[in-house]
């Protein structure tokens, strides 16, 4: 819901943009690795922190001013999903350590590596009427 | 809605009084009647009975002999409901008011409440709305009523959101004109010089008629300029003494003839032109947002884009192109950055389809276009504009702005077009096509993908959200007329294909509209035994709930899935995103943005309405039962509501 106008102008555009140079040129903001994540308390930051207000509750992507990617199993290093939370690109907000530690980034990471993602559509015959 | 309504008898005393004068001054007197003689008048006996009530009435009403009407035989509202019958002006849609009580009683008994029918709303605002939903189904205004002052106020958002949506729709205001005609309080509070002032930046025209030829000349006067393209909202005030006293002069007042109302076609040297550069483009793509006015208006640009087997993409302001069709390129709209000539038809913000905007701390933008690319406009926007609100939009440069309504000046182009494919040029294009047709094959696919990630999740996902709800109508004649989910998943899930399937938003983002435009689109296809569904959000739906008690009150069937994620969710992601920027707490973004603590139970309050209700349902395997029950109660002629508990977007 929302009573601001909704801006049809960017749609998938900023999306492919993401998609294309974002998440994929993303580096390190520390020269320490990330710790591993803990999936389940990545979850709650993931809700609590309202990432699924965009990506959604299973990661399946979802829309603010324009459709917003799906992360379930994200096909990106942990590293670079850090950096790239630091210094997101277009609408999306940047996140600083001081409300998204590397460690709780880490963790939404696992998360969204633990959620079990796409499955072949034609087994799903509500998608195919 | 008078406040102070001991006084009912006043204006009629006011009249009286008048009339009484008049005699006093007109009457001859009579040789030998007697006259009071003030010096024998006896003086009040103190011993004296107490007056009786005849002797009370002699002393303190106007004397018998005084003219004081108690009935009439005409009225100006019935001339009014006979100016409707004469413009076929189906519904009156209403929340009753003392200033228009004089119309609303001889729609009533003068009309039989038939042409128009007058349709109970319990707010000025669901009037309005569905005379706008209704509108863009049916392919005619409604008319709508409403007290003067504070029920214009009530309905000027959604006049507003009639305006940016081109929609036409004749809405009325009752006022009492004269200073000395208006009793004590709500009268006067309720009452103003020109009530149409505070809609004129957002209504094409208005006026408050003083005679009834006056009415009759301005109503078929505001039915065409509400249906000349571009179209949009007109408002009447409706004097109350006008609609209530009876008629002077009958033998004089005339009903003008609407004659018919033909929408401004493009200059036809602009639209060869145009043709050429369509023609001789390698990459074109038609942007298109309120082409389709009419039925024909969807089979004209698919003989447009087929001719050209060019791209389509459709911003989805009415129901221009088939979902399905191969061409239809509008989940691919990166193709905008390819193309070399962009024809963008009636569309209301052009600027913001061509550009990126980033909406950050320092706000940037950049056109998203192909240098050197040739863009042309085809719409009647720029026909008729207004200065104060800004529904128009960044300035586009664009090589060729043709004023005209697109879908009458189809046709044109189409001819144009097809004089200049020569057997070279069929072979190119043809090529292009069958490109165009797999990209979008593609794009299907990678969607049906998309929405089997969290298909069992709970809440529901709106991907099978969408795809429950399909399973359920695609055998329908169905005809959707709502989506505050956006028309992402059904635009990718279902096969748009009839020039019903789809009315088109609300304009001006205005919320509060879908649920009553649903309703009026619902009153259009109702006649045509069509089944008519929408999917609303809660925070929508909260502005005018009880627009459910005026479909069960008149019984229109209709299928009503709440997009419930419990929030103004828009606003949630933008705290989201103001926190954010300032380093600051994300935990606290729910307060004032969300609807929870407690959750409200729609289908109960869907059934408080007389509406039938299934939900909350949070879980998928739940929702496809409670859909097809509801659907069976649609079918048999009711409305009926699902809560779905569903993810945000």
């Amino acid at each position: 819901m929302t009573q601001s106008t909704t801006r049809l102008t960017i749609f998938t555009l900023a999306a492919l943009a993401v998609a294309s140079f974002g998440f994929a040129t993303a580096t390190l903001a520390q020269d320490t690795p990330a710790p591993a994540g803990d999936a389940a308390h990545g979850r709650s930051v993931y809700l609590a922190d309202g990432c699924f207000e965009c990506h959604g509750r299973a990661g399946q992507g979802g829309g603010f001013n324009y459709p917003t990617p799906a992360l379930a199993k994200l096909e990106m290093p942990v590293e670079s999903f850090v950096a790239f939370l630091r210094d997101a690109p277009h609408d999306m907000p940047s996140f600083s350590p001081n409300v998204l530690s590397d460690k709780d980034a880490a963790d939404i990471w696992a998360f969204l590596q633990s959620l079990p993602g796409r499955k072949p559509a034609k087994d799903f015959p509500l998608l195919n009427q | 809605m008078r406040s102070q309504s001991p006084d009912t008898g006043r204006r009629n005393f006011l009249k009286s009084a008048t009339i009484a004068g008049a005699a006093a001054l007109t009457t001859p007197v009579v040789a030998g009647a007697q006259t009071p003689d003030a010096t024998k008048t006896p003086k009040p006996d103190a011993k004296a009975a107490p007056p009786g009530p005849k002797q009370m009435a002699a002393e303190t009403m106007p004397p018998q002999d005084a003219k004081d009407p108690v009935f009439q035989t005409t009225s100006g509202g019935d001339f009014m409901v006979d100016v409707f019958k004469t413009l076929d002006i189906d519904y009156l849609a209403m929340n009753c008011a003392s200033s228009f009580r004089g119309l609303h009683e001889a729609v009533l008994n003068h009309g039989g409440n038939t042409k128009p029918e007058i349709l109970t709303c319990p707010h000025e605002e669901i009037a309005v709305h569905m005379a706008q939903g209704y509108a863009k189904i049916e392919g005619k205004p409604m008319a709508m009523i409403c007290h003067g002052v504070v029920g214009l106020q009530h309905a000027s958002m959604a006049l507003y959101n009639a305006w940016c949506d081109r929609v036409p729709v004749i809405a009325m205001g009752g006022n009492i004109m004269e200073a000395n005609k208006r009793g004590p309080g709500a009268e006067w509070v309720h009452a103003a010089i020109d009530p149409a002032a505070m809609l004129r930046d957002f209504t094409k025209w208005d006026d408050q008629p003083t005679t009834l030829q006056h009415f009759a000349e301005s109503a078929v006067r505001a039915y065409k300029i509400c249906t000349t393209p571009p179209m949009a909202p007109v408002v009447l005030s409706l004097d109350g003494e006008l609609q209530e006293n009876p008629i002077k002069d009958p033998e004089l007042l005339r009903i003008p003839k609407l004659g018919k109302v033909i929408p401004p076609q493009g200059d036809d040297a602009a639209l060869a032109e145009l043709a050429q550069m369509l023609v001789n483009a390698e990459t074109p793509v038609l942007l298109v947002d309120r082409v389709a006015r009419t039925p024909a208006g969807m089979a004209r640009l698919v003989e447009l884009a087929e001719t050209l087997q060019c791209a389509v993409i459709d911003n989805v302001g009415r129901m221009n192109f088939p979902s399905r069709h191969p061409l239809n390129q509008s989940f691919r709209r990166g193709i905008i950055r390819q193309a070399d000539v962009i024809v963008a038809m009636e569309v209301n913000e052009l600027w913001g389809s061509l550009s990126e905007f980033d909406d950050r701390i320092v706000r940037t933008s950049h056109p998203i276009t192909k240098k050197g690319a040739k863009i042309a406009t085809l719409g009647c926007r720029d026909l008729y504009m207004k200065a104060n609100y800004q529904d128009l939009g960044r300035y586009q440069e664009v090589d060729l702005n043709i004023a005209g309504d697109a879908e009458a000046s189809l046709p044109t182009l189409i001819e144009q077009v097809k004089r200049l494919v020569d057997d070279g040029k069929k072979t190119a294009f043809a090529a292009r096509g069958k490109k165009l047709a797999a990209a979008h094959a593609a794009a299907v696919e990678q969607a049906k993908s998309d929405a089997t990630i969290g298909w069992d999740a709970s809440p529901i996902t709106t991907a099978r959200m969408c795809a429950e709800v399909y399973a359920q109508i695609k055998d329908e004649d169905w005809s959707l007329v709502g989506a505050t989910i956006r028309l992402t998943w059904p635009h990718k899930l279902w096969n748009f294909e009839k020039p019903h399937q789809w009315n088109g938003v609300s304009g001006g983002a205005g919320i509060g509209y879908n649920l009553p435009a649903s309703l009026g689109a619902a009153l259009a296809n109702k006649r045509h035994g069509r089944f008519t569904l929408s999917f609303g959000g809660d925070g929508d739906f909260n502005f005018v709930p009880a627009t459910l008690w005026t479909a069960a009150h008149h019984q229109i069937p209709m299928l009503y899935i709440i997009h419930n994620n419990r929030a103004y969710h828009q606003e949630y992601m933008y705290l989201q995103a103001m926190a954010a920027r300032h380093g600051r707490s994300l935990a606290h973004t729910d307060i004032g943005t969300t609807l929870k603590d407690p959750h409200i139970d729609y289908a109960t309050v869907a059934r408080g309405f007389g509406v039938y209700g299934e939900g909350p349902i949070s879980d998928p395997a739940e929702l496809g039962p409670a859909l097809k029950r509801a659907v069976a109660m649609v079918k048999s002629g009711y409305p009926a509501l699902v809560d779905v508990v569903a993810d945000p977007r």
